[in-house]
């Protein structure tokens, strides 16, 4: 029997298509069917057009696109024999800003995607306006963005050699008080205790004082044996790299490093996506990843008891929220703002050279390829968290998510568990 | 030649299309005034479309008082460019917004504009969106998805036709049969889709640049052939609202618009609402006053940067680019690009990908600091500076045609 699903959240449309046998899913095709060629409109342009071009790749993690390209030309720059380093102030904006963004992802992801979701499984309808928390939230460090970045979606205020922003003290004042203002949400209605508290959670046994709505969907997930589901390989990688997140993979019990050149695209048949391997192999991407690799305990403590299932990863992503929170309000306290903005002072650009971005973004590691030949980008390449995650099957192989969706007994189960990833099809077909 | 440019460009500002008029006289507000009057009352007999919460308890839950509602709209009237006067009426309209069925769809996009408009602008106007006005069917917004998502939009057509306005955010692929992009179990394409929903519509509002002019997606080589709702639509009153993403306010002052005077807001030749586009950013830049002064930026982090100087010679495309950022800023006014000290980069303006694009001088453009008082400044020398730029955009228009040319051979 063929099921076909439809999803749509939260970027974009996916199509699932179920195989059932003797009730159970035994093979699953996953199709993304938009196109609109952004690799090939990147191809003739000059390389600083990169910078406005990439964040309109997607509307939801459009910074972090904009963090890679800026990587990718920095990076070049250098093959090319320019020689900068960037201010540590630099570096921290970027961070912030960058971070700040996964907050606003995560937390719509949670709103917007898992509690609906949640609720169609278990057929359930409370009356909570899940859209207004999220936007509340969102808005709240979009905000603490913008004074940095200008604007947010599609903001291309960082450029080679750094930012283009000189903040006062007033605006480190302004972003302090909506990050204290997430946090505050984040306390009362998330996570519902302190920040500090939760933070110095590591066990099982402490979640049981866990509340707000965090608390609430764990204990509903445990109640009605969803927590065990969506289990995958159980392999993850970490490509990119900050102050924050190391680059690693991991597979079982054991880390160990990686080289960029190992991860290659391959075509996929019948959807307009490419798959993303790393040594011919899948890997998952995302918050679990980078948790598992960063040792956090917490996470550690629930892939004991339940490996990478739909609990883990839905955990390790609104963890994040919490982490992130804590070290954007440290890079505030700790920013030297008479540092210089940018260090790159010449407009020039070389006229040949290759370069690679990678960045941490919500989903996963990014990556952006650039080759520029006679001032001119000859091929860009970018590859997304969700070639990672959201692969169809290749050569025999299944992807990570399509995996995850093997053996349930029905497509909202499935449909739940592929959304535990996130779908965004418009970073994945680009 | 030149001075034949020169006076096509002249005629292409100073055409009527192009005039803003903010003060029509008072015989035509007061007229306007009754009209609106009349409109409110008579949407006020309906009852709302869909059973949303009322703004009134909405805001009283935010703890949003009546004082702070107020603020924000009169300031959305003096956006809108009405009178003070009309400041009662338009926070009537907001309270109103849910007699108004909205339906927002999505094509070729990254969804940055359903995102911005997500974290919409003024104080809890947020609730406004959500909640007061009837979102028949947004993808990001709604709970459903897939199958059910298309049965509330069918459901949603056939109860509301003739009476919704739609959204449309996203460029339209006409490359391959419309194969670049397609929707639901029956893979319809975006153009069949967008034909479909709009052919019921009272009106079509197209959000940001992929929707108003292409957008990224139209960049040379315009991979998928993709359009703007304009080039593809026939036969509906069609607004546009530029900009990469479009401002929220914007979307929210349209809207308001049509709840209160039953029309669309005046527009100029691209279609776009004058209240918002009636104006260069270069016309109200904080930083205006150093272009006037001769104080650019000249390379990045230098002590112009520090000080906030114009950013013209960093590639500002602020002084050929309309749009009301300037004033209305972003995420909820708490800054804007040139804010930051990154220039403006003509994302409202058609094909400004191929033509502007970031950093890329102007012609090298020599500038030179006017001499006389501020209105020479801003009537003579901001024509002649329009002038040149134009020339200057028709070059990089031509070499970045080449360029794109020169890459594609080369592979």
């Amino acid at each position: 029997m063929i099921v076909k699903k439809l999803i749509e959240k939260i970027e974009g449309e996916a199509e699932l298509e179920f195989s059932f046998k003797s009730g159970k899913i035994d093979d699953v095709d996953i199709k993304f069917d938009l196109y609109r060629g952004i690799e090939e409109i990147l191809k003739g342009k000059a390389p600083r057009d990169a910078l406005v071009i990439t964040p309109r790749v997607c509307g939801i993690c459009n910074h972090a696109h904009l963090i890679a390209s800026v990587r990718a030309l920095e990076s070049g720059f250098r093959d090319a024999g320019f020689t900068f380093e960037l201010s540590k102030k630099a570096k921290d904006i970027r961070e912030f800003t960058l971070s700040c963004e996964l907050v606003q992802n995560h937390i719509k992801w949670l709103y917007l995607t898992i509690f609906p979701q949640l609720n169609r499984v278990l057929k359930s309808d409370p009356d909570d306006n899940y859209a207004l928390k999220a936007s509340y939230i969102a808005n709240t460090v979009t905000k603490a963005i913008a004074i940095f970045a200008g604007q947010w979606p599609h903001s291309s205020y960082a450029v080679p050699g750094g930012v283009t922003c000189d903040p006062t003290y007033i605006d480190i004042i302004s972003a302090q008080n909506l990050i204290d203002e997430a946090i505050r949400f984040t306390q009362k209605v998330l996570i519902g205790m302190d920040l500090d508290e939760y933070l110095s959670i590591e066990s099982l046994s402490q979640l049981k004082t866990l509340g707000g709505d965090f608390g609430k969907l764990l204990f509903t997930l445990e109640d009605n044996q969803l927590a065990k589901i969506g289990k995958s390989y159980d392999r993850f990688i970490v490509l990119g790299e900050s102050a924050f997140f190391k680059s690693a993979k991991s597979i079982a019990t054991t880390t160990s490093t990686i080289d960029q050149r190992f991860v290659k695209e391959l075509e996929q048949t019948g959807t307009k996506a490419k798959a993303a391997l790393y040594k011919n192999r899948f890997y998952e991407v995302g918050p679990m990843a980078r948790a598992i690799i960063n040792k956090e305990p917490i996470i550690m403590s629930l892939r004991k008891r339940y490996r990478d299932s739909l609990i883990t990863r839905i955990y390790a992503r609104v963890h994040e929220v919490a982490i992130l929170l804590n070290y954007t309000k440290g890079l505030l306290q700790n920013l030297d703002i008479t540092q210089e903005s940018c260090t790159l002072k010449s407009k020039a650009t070389p006229s040949d050279f290759s370069g690679v971005g990678t960045v941490e973004a919500a989903r996963g590691s990014l990556i952006h390829r650039v080759k520029v030949k006679e001032s001119i980008i000859s091929k860009y390449e970018i590859i997304t968290p969700t070639q990672w995650n959201l692969s169809n099957s290749v050569e025999e192989k299944r992807g990570v998510a399509a995996n995850a969706m093997i053996g349930l007994e029905s497509d909202e189960l499935a449909s739940f568990v592929f959304k535990s990833f996130d779908v965004c099809s418009v970073c994945t077909t680009h | 030649m030149a001075s034949e440019r020169i006076e096509s460009i002249k005629s292409l500002f100073t055409a009527k299309s192009a005039k803003v008029e903010t003060n029509k006289g008072e015989q035509y507000y007061a007229n306007l005034y009754e009209k609106c009057k009349t409109r409110l009352e008579s949407l006020q007999e309906l009852p709302p479309v869909s059973n949303k919460i009322k703004i009134e308890s909405a805001l009283e839950d935010e703890g949003v008082n009546r004082r702070d509602f107020l603020k924000w709209a009169s300031a959305t009237t003096a956006m809108l460019m009405l009178p003070a006067s009309f400041t009662p009426l338009v926070a009537k309209a907001a309270t109103l917004m849910n007699r108004v069925p909205v339906i927002w769809i999505e094509l070729q996009d990254c969804a940055g504009n359903s995102e911005a408009l997500l974290r919409s602008d003024g104080p809890k106007v947020d609730e406004i969106i959500l909640d007061i006005i009837s979102l028949e069917f947004q993808e990001t917004l709604m709970a459903a998805s897939g199958h059910q998502a298309e049965k509330q939009l069918e459901d949603a057509i056939a109860t509301f036709k003739g009476k919704y306005l739609l959204f449309v955010e996203g460029s339209v692929p006409m490359g391959m049969d419309g194969q670049f992009g397609t929707i639901g179990a029956k893979a319809e394409t975006f153009y069949d889709h967008l034909k479909r929903v709009s052919d019921d519509a009272a009106a079509v509002v197209a959000v940001g640049s992929c929707a108003t002019f292409g957008g990224i997606p139209a960049a040379a080589p315009n991979p998928t052939d993709a359009k703007g709702v304009m080039e593809v639509v026939n036969g509906k009153p069609i607004i546009n609202i530029p900009a990469c993403p479009a401002n929220p306010a914007n979307m929210v002052g349209v809207l308001l618009h049509y709840v209160l005077t039953g029309q669309i807001p005046e527009l100029d030749s691209l279609l776009r609402p004058k209240f918002a586009f009636g104006y260069r950013i270069h016309d109200n830049c904080e930083r205006r006053a150093h272009f006037d002064a001769g104080e650019y930026v000249e390379e990045w982090g230098d002590t112009g940067a520090k000080n906030n100087f114009c950013l013209y010679k960093m590639g500002c495309k602020g002084p050929m680019t309309f749009n009301n950022c300037s004033i209305v800023r972003y995420n909820e006014g708490v800054n804007w690009p040139i804010g930051v000290g990154r220039g403006c980069i003509g994302c409202s303006e058609p094909d400004f990908w191929d033509k502007y694009a970031y950093e890329r001088p102007m012609a090298n453009a020599n500038i030179k600091a006017p001499t006389g008082g501020v209105e020479k400044t801003v009537d003579q020398f901001g024509l002649g500076l329009l002038t040149a730029a134009g020339i200057g955009i028709g070059i990089h228009a031509a070499a970045s045609v080449v360029a794109g040319k020169k890459g594609e051979t080369n592979e």
